[in-house]
């Protein structure tokens, strides 16, 4: 049996400032050294796709004055992007485009940029950057990665968060909570970028989408990881 | 604290610390000088009599003054220049204390200054400079500045405070867009390429600067040179390229090797040759041509001086250790990295070792390795890493698919005796190292030119 997944990188251009580009290699790579094919499409402002075809959609951070314009063609895909959630499609969004996957964005100048409101929180951004290396405990482990945003996220009663934080600000440096979760959805503030040092995340990503692609598939054979957890290991240790 | 005191005490403290060996010396007298006498920086650049130029930007800042104060040399001027010292305010101030005689005055003169995006608005204003050069804006220590966008606030505000004349690089949109700080009676000057060029990297996602920093509407590429400069506007034509009075038309050349080109300056069209590599030092060289216009200085004079200009300080700096030769090609964020591998990596075949450190001054998020064009790298290359950062770089080449030699955690004595073993004498050996990599290596090879077993 051959499969295969499509990968949809959201906004690669204008997203793109923190590196979150190594996310889609890490998903990528991480299926070729399994003999599964991965097709990447990237889809920028004003591109049409259906996103009924994707297996993973990924979108990474960018600037807070970038979000503007990714937020009005974000909001024009809302319907299409509520119904995948509830169909279980995996998805990963970064920073800025987690934001975005909230209800709004209020910047520090200028009015507030909507989001699509698949999670139940809103950001408001402060004059306090939150910038440093994170730990975060999560149901699928820790998860290590480096944080850098004014924004601060609350997340709504009843809105799970991806995980607590063992080591650095997270949402809004106050509640202890990091990023958000909705069915397959995963928001964080976590570049690295986050996958390639967190292996066992990533493969439960590509899991979950193999899974509700092919309901027979028995699983991701092991990778050797010992490299991404010396790098994960070494990241924990930095200062902050 | 009275002027001539603060002097004497600043150059007493830096002499002293210059005895001890110890590093900090070259700032150390503005440090404390910042603090005794604030308005001592203004006061000092009151007394220079010949122009002050600052060039700021993310990457080429150390080249181009360099390139900028040797023209100058050659025109017969004294030139101030912070070119062993630090970018910072701190040391902007030691370098004119240094630069004062025996009656703490300083003398005729003119001022080439490096100065950091985040220390122009403070130097600036001090110094009331006569041009500000704006090199680029790249994406660089995110985790230092917060963003891209920010950086170029704080030098749109020393362009507005100090009312100077402008130089900007036309070929990159946040730079040019600063324009709109200038004062009405400034004059900006621009300067860019023209020329075709097709030699850019297959995997370079360095695009920094993607949309109209006033809008945010996107901007369109009819042409690109290397992350996002190139020749660019919004589809509603409110932001476009503006034309360069300076510009390289033709490019004839261009390699790790050097380039040769040709620049029009006004109505000239010259031939410009370069030994410094790559297109992004002809790029500071542009701006080094662009500066002595500005300046009204002859233009063949100062094309003859950037033909001999040798690299600076960390910058394709030739090391020797036990025979081999080492070749420094300093890195700071991905247009930098990219830029080095498409001028020097992309054919090569000879060890190439990263060395990635995060500590503060290198940037501590590592993230923008991915960033890299990594994949443009020859499959079949040698490579090895080190740095405090080791494995995050081994990391990056296991999932480009590129081969990784030796281990990550070797110490830097370890990973170069290694990389000797495998090599032949007289071989050269690529390091690419972050800046406090850098300054380690130096300073171990340093010590090692002593010791070596010829």
């Amino acid at each position: 049996m051959k499969y295969s997944l499509n990968i949809v990188h959201l906004y690669p251009g204008e997203m793109n400032i923190y590196g979150d580009r190594g996310n889609v290699t890490a998903l990528v790579k991480r299926l070729e050294w399994r003999g599964i094919a991965a097709k990447v499409t990237e889809v920028g402002i004003g591109d049409s796709y259906d996103l009924s075809k994707a297996d993973i959609i990924f979108a990474g951070g960018g600037q807070d004055k970038g979000q503007i314009a990714v937020g009005r063609d974000l909001k024009k895909r809302t319907k299409s992007l509520r119904e995948a959630a509830e169909s279980g499609a995996v998805m990963l969004v970064i920073c800025g485009s987690y934001q975005l996957f909230g209800k709004y964005f209020q910047p520090q100048q200028g009015s507030r940029i909507e989001g699509i409101g698949l999670f139940a929180a809103s950001t408001t951004a402060t004059p306090i950057r939150m910038i440093g290396n994170v730990v975060i405990k999560t149901a699928q482990g820790e998860l290590v990665g480096f944080e850098n945003h004014s924004g601060q996220t609350t997340l709504e009663p009843g809105q799970a968060p991806l995980g607590q934080t063992i080591r650095g600000n997270g949402n809004n440096g106050q509640t202890g909570d990091e990023g958000a979760v909705y069915q397959n959805v995963f928001g964080t503030y976590l570049h690295g970028s986050l996958l390639p040092k967190n292996p066992v995340f990533t493969d439960n990503l590509l899991t979950l989408a193999l899974k509700r692609k092919y309901p027979d598939f028995d699983g991701l054979r092991p990778l050797d990881d010992e490299l991404e957890n010396q790098a994960a290991s070494v990241a924990k240790k930095r200062p902050q | 604290m009275p002027y001539l005191l603060t002097i004497w005490v600043a150059k007493l403290a830096g002499r002293v610390s210059q005895l001890f060996g110890r590093g900090e010396g070259a700032t150390l007298p503005g440090y404390l000088a910042e603090d005794m006498r604030p308005q001592l920086l203004a006061e000092l650049g009151h007394q220079i009599g010949g122009d002050i130029i600052l060039i700021t930007g993310t990457n080429g800042k150390t080249t181009t003054t360099k390139m900028v104060r040797e023209v100058l040399e050659a025109s017969g001027q004294r030139v101030l220049n912070n070119q062993d010292g630090s970018n910072l305010a701190r040391g902007v101030l030691s370098t004119l204390i240094a630069a004062t005689d025996w009656r703490s005055r300083i003398g005729l003169a003119s001022a080439v200054l490096e100065v950091d995006e985040a220390a122009l608005p403070a130097v600036a204003t001090a110094l009331r400079p006569r041009l500000i050069v704006v090199l680029n804006l790249f994406r660089d220590q995110l985790d230092r500045y917060g963003e891209l966008d920010t950086t170029a606030e704080l030098i749109g505000q020393a362009i507005k405070r100090s009312r100077a004349d402008v130089l900007l690089n036309a070929d990159d949109p946040l730079v040019a867009s600063l324009a709109r700080y200038t004062d009405k009676r400034a004059r900006i000057r621009y300067f860019g390429v023209e020329a075709e060029y097709d030699g850019g990297l297959m995997h370079d996602h360095t695009a920094d600067s993607t949309h109209d920093p006033l809008t945010g509407e996107p901007l369109q590429y009819q042409r690109v040179y290397f992350g996002h400069l190139g020749h660019y506007k919004t589809r509603s034509g409110r932001l476009k390229r503006p034309r360069p009075d300076v510009a390289v038309a033709e490019i004839k050349r261009l390699s790790a090797q050097g380039s040769k080109s040709i620049v029009k300056v006004g109505k000239q069209n010259l031939e410009l040759k370069l030994t410094l590599p790559g297109l992004y030092n002809l790029y500071n060289a542009l701006a080094a041509v662009a500066v002595s216009a500005c300046l009204e200085l002859d233009s063949q004079l100062t094309l003859d001086v950037l033909s001999i200009t040798q690299p600076a300080f960390g910058r394709v700096e030739t090391l020797d250790y036990r025979g081999r030769r080492l070749q420094l090609l300093l890195i700071k964020n991905p247009t930098g990295f990219n830029q080095v591998i498409q001028t020097f990596l992309l054919r090569n075949q000879q060890p190439v070792a990263f060395l990635i450190n995060d500590n503060f001054a290198d940037g501590r998020d590592v993230s923008w390795l991915w960033d890299a064009a990594i994949e443009d790298l020859p499959a079949k290359g040698q490579y090895w890493v080190g740095g405090l950062r080791a494995a995050d770089m081994a990391l990056r080449l296991k999932y480009a698919d590129r081969p990784l030699q030796g281990r990550t955690d070797a110490s830097l004595r370890q990973l170069l005796d290694e990389m000797v073993a495998s090599t032949r004498p007289s071989e050269l050996i690529y390091i690419v190292p972050t800046y406090t990599a850098m300054l380690e290596l130096r300073r171990f090879v340093g010590a090692g030119r002593s010791r070596v077993v010829a």
